[in-house]
């Protein structure tokens, strides 16, 4: 195994084995499996308990399939209005003429009740009505709470992780030069390889959280019917989603390596970091706007500009429809991207990480030889 | 055989130095196989940019190092050991791990780096210690631990900054028979240490460097001889003028004169001694390589 791999295996090892780490996983999975079970919790009222007096039970279900339907037969109105106002039925529905509620009625189940009660008496009366026939002709909206809501979550999720592996490999960078291990990794390792397995190893850690949450986000929302109302291409969503997150990771985490490789003390790796942490903030905040205007010019426009792409096309690729010619061209300029700050960061990276001592300026490091 | 020939290295100037600082200014010298090489001087003199050259840490302005006959590459020095002047090691990771860690950055297979590791915990004491975080142990152990880092790949050279600093006597008998092994089975061993002492007891030649120059390099007793040994001889209560004529200084305390001479016929001088009172000492006095020292960066 070559010094690449080792240097990779370490830094998974050695994060995977903190409590930080594990505490961090589990919480994650808890937060991520309350999330997709939230919806279903929380959502629309979808069971309405109904009481009759002297009635029959109307085909209320037959409307509105959605909705589970409890009936309760009452002796008489006294008894059902005793029912209604003690909240053990949402209205009661008396000689098939009048309804009870306590306040006004929960306005679907108004609705429905009058409409279907109408239906029901002139389908007595011999008459039928065919029910309206709904085409839409504009864009297909059936899933637009369904991909906000997914769209906002990666969003988020994406954020974090980007986020804490950035800073992890910075912390990594100023730990080895701070100790000067570097002095004795670099008598038997090259740089790019101390770099290279340092962004990989800690990469690989970011991408085993951003697998649990998929895989827990989804088993959620299998689990909770929540995935019923997502939309068709969830699974190429997911991938481009690990394809995505590999990207910004690989741009921020280089650059992120070469800013910490100028300091050398861990108190100071807050403030050189600090242009970055101002980037990703921006790239989230535009992410968290493309989330809510997904067809705007703005997240056309971002969706192609590195590295803010990273995080806005997997935004609108949940959010709306994206051709793949867009997907592919926006993913090959962030290649590009990834490619020039890995020769940029690794060159920085090379000439400052011995250098101990005061704050170096990149610019200046850069020139340098 | 490790040749160092001509170093030079000029840092660039911050605001306190506009034109720079020399901090090699032409440093040659040479370590046989087997040899112990101490490497003295003051702070700042260039010891350590010398080692930090030699392990391919920094880069020289000019001149070179050779190792048997070739210019010193990265695949030849990745089978040096090396301990630099500030020690870096994991702090939370477990001592053997480290260990072995660092044998495997060397090039050792699994096995191989975990046989090497053990051997070393056992060698250096801290078996015990194998499974602490590095953090959890005393200072003196955690140079053992940095020696062992050096050590664990079976280097065909060591170069060790300051390897004795901080440790107690016991410590530094232990680091010292590690090294003598080493060096018995072929290894040349460059090591700097401002504890002259313990250069004189277990080099084999000594360099001395001072403002980036190496002044006096050689074995301590070829030193020695070329300043001269030392010949002292003590009177008490002389006659006046006893060592009118004979080289060398004489100082007075109270009635004990003190003749101090590297020349001169000790015989002739042993008799006018003998004639002028109570003789109380008479004896030849090796330098010690402090005196050396002082003598050379003076």
């Amino acid at each position: 195994m070559n010094g690449l791999l080792l240097i990779a295996r370490r830094e998974i090892a050695t994060q995977v084995r903190t409590k930080a780490f594990v505490i961090g996983l589990l919480v994650t999975v808890v937060l991520v499996a309350a999330v997709s079970f939230l919806p279903s919790v929380i959502g629309g009222n979808d069971s309405y308990t109904i009481g009759t007096v002297n009635s029959q039970q109307l085909p209320l279900h037959t409307a509105a399939p959605d909705v589970e339907f409890e009936w309760r037969k009452f002796a008489d109105e006294a008894a059902a209005k005793k029912a209604v106002l003690d909240g053990d039925v949402d209205a009661a529905l008396v000689n098939g003429t009048k309804v009870l509620t306590d306040g006004e009625i929960d306005s679907q189940l108004g609705v429905l009740l009058q409409s279907v009660n109408r239906e029901f008496k002139l389908g007595a009366a011999g008459v039928a009505i065919p029910p309206l026939e709904m085409q839409s002709v504009g864009a297909d909206t059936r899933y637009e709470a369904a991909r906000t809501g997914i769209a906002t979550f990666l969003v988020f999720v994406l954020f974090l992780l980007l986020m804490q592996q950035m800073v992890g490999v910075a912390m990594g960078v100023v730990e080895e030069k701070s100790s000067r291990i570097v002095e004795i990794l670099l008598a038997s390792v090259r740089p790019w390889q101390l770099l290279g397995g340092k962004i990989l190893g800690l990469g690989a850690v970011g991408m085993i959280n951003l697998v649990t949450i998929l895989v827990v986000a989804l088993g959620g929302s299998a689990a909770s019917g929540l995935m019923a109302e997502f939309p068709p291409g969830v699974a190429g969503l997911v991938v481009s989603v690990l394809v995505w997150f590999l990207l910004g990771y690989a741009f921020f985490a280089t650059l992120s390596a070469s800013l910490a490789s100028l300091v050398s003390r861990q108190e100071e790796v807050n403030s050189v970091l600090s242009p970055l942490t101002m980037l990703i903030m921006g790239t989230y905040f535009v992410s968290f706007y493309v989330a809510n205007d997904p067809a705007g010019t703005l997240a056309t426009v971002l969706s192609f500009v590195p590295p803010f792409s990273a995080m806005v096309m997997p935004v609108r690729m949940a959010a709306t429809e994206v051709p793949l010619w867009q997907v592919g061209a926006s993913m090959a300029v962030m290649a590009l991207a990834v490619l020039a700050v890995l020769k940029i960061g690794s060159t920085v990276y090379e000439r400052a990480v011995l250098r101990t001592g005061a704050r170096l300026k990149f610019g200046q490091v850069l020139r340098s030889r | 055989m490790l040749e160092i020939s001509e170093l030079r290295k000029r840092f660039a100037g911050g605001p306190d130095a506009p034109g720079g600082k020399v901090a090699l200014d032409g440093i040659s010298f040479a370590v046989r196989p087997g040899e112990m090489f101490g490497f003295v001087g003051a702070n700042g003199a260039g010891k350590t940019t010398t080692m930090r050259i030699v392990m391919g840490v920094l880069q020289a302005d000019s001149g070179s190092v050779n190792w048997q006959g070739v210019p010193l590459a990265y695949d030849a020095r990745q089978r040096f050991g090396y301990m630099p002047e500030e020690r870096g090691l994991y702090q939370k990771m477990r001592v053997a791990e480290q260990i072995e860690y660092f044998g495997r950055l060397h090039g050792l297979s699994a096995p191989a780096a975990k046989q090497a590791t053990d051997d070393l915990l056992q060698r250096l004491g801290l078996t015990e210690r194998r499974s602490d975080t590095v953090q959890a142990l005393s200072l003196g152990n955690q140079q053992r631990v940095q020696l062992a880092v050096a050590l664990v790949h079976d280097p065909e050279v060591l170069i060790l900054d300051e390897p004795f600093s901080g440790l107690d006597p016991i410590a530094v008998d232990a680091l010292a028979t590690a090294l003598q092994e080493r060096c018995r089975g072929g290894v040349p061993v460059i090591f700097s240490s401002h504890q002259l002492e313990l250069v004189e007891r277990l080099c084999d030649s000594v360099g001395i460097v001072s403002s980036g120059r190496m002044v006096a390099t050689g074995t301590v007793s070829g030193l020695r001889e070329a300043e001269g040994d030392t010949l002292r001889v003590v009177v008490r209560d002389p006659a006046a003028g006893w060592a009118d004529g004979l080289p060398g200084t004489v100082t007075v305390d109270g009635d004990r004169h003190t003749l101090r001479t590297t020349g001169g016929d000790d015989q002739e001088i042993l008799r006018r001694a003998v004639k002028a009172g109570h003789v109380e000492h008479f004896g030849v006095e090796h330098q010690t390589l402090t005196e050396i020292f002082k003598e050379a960066v003076a």
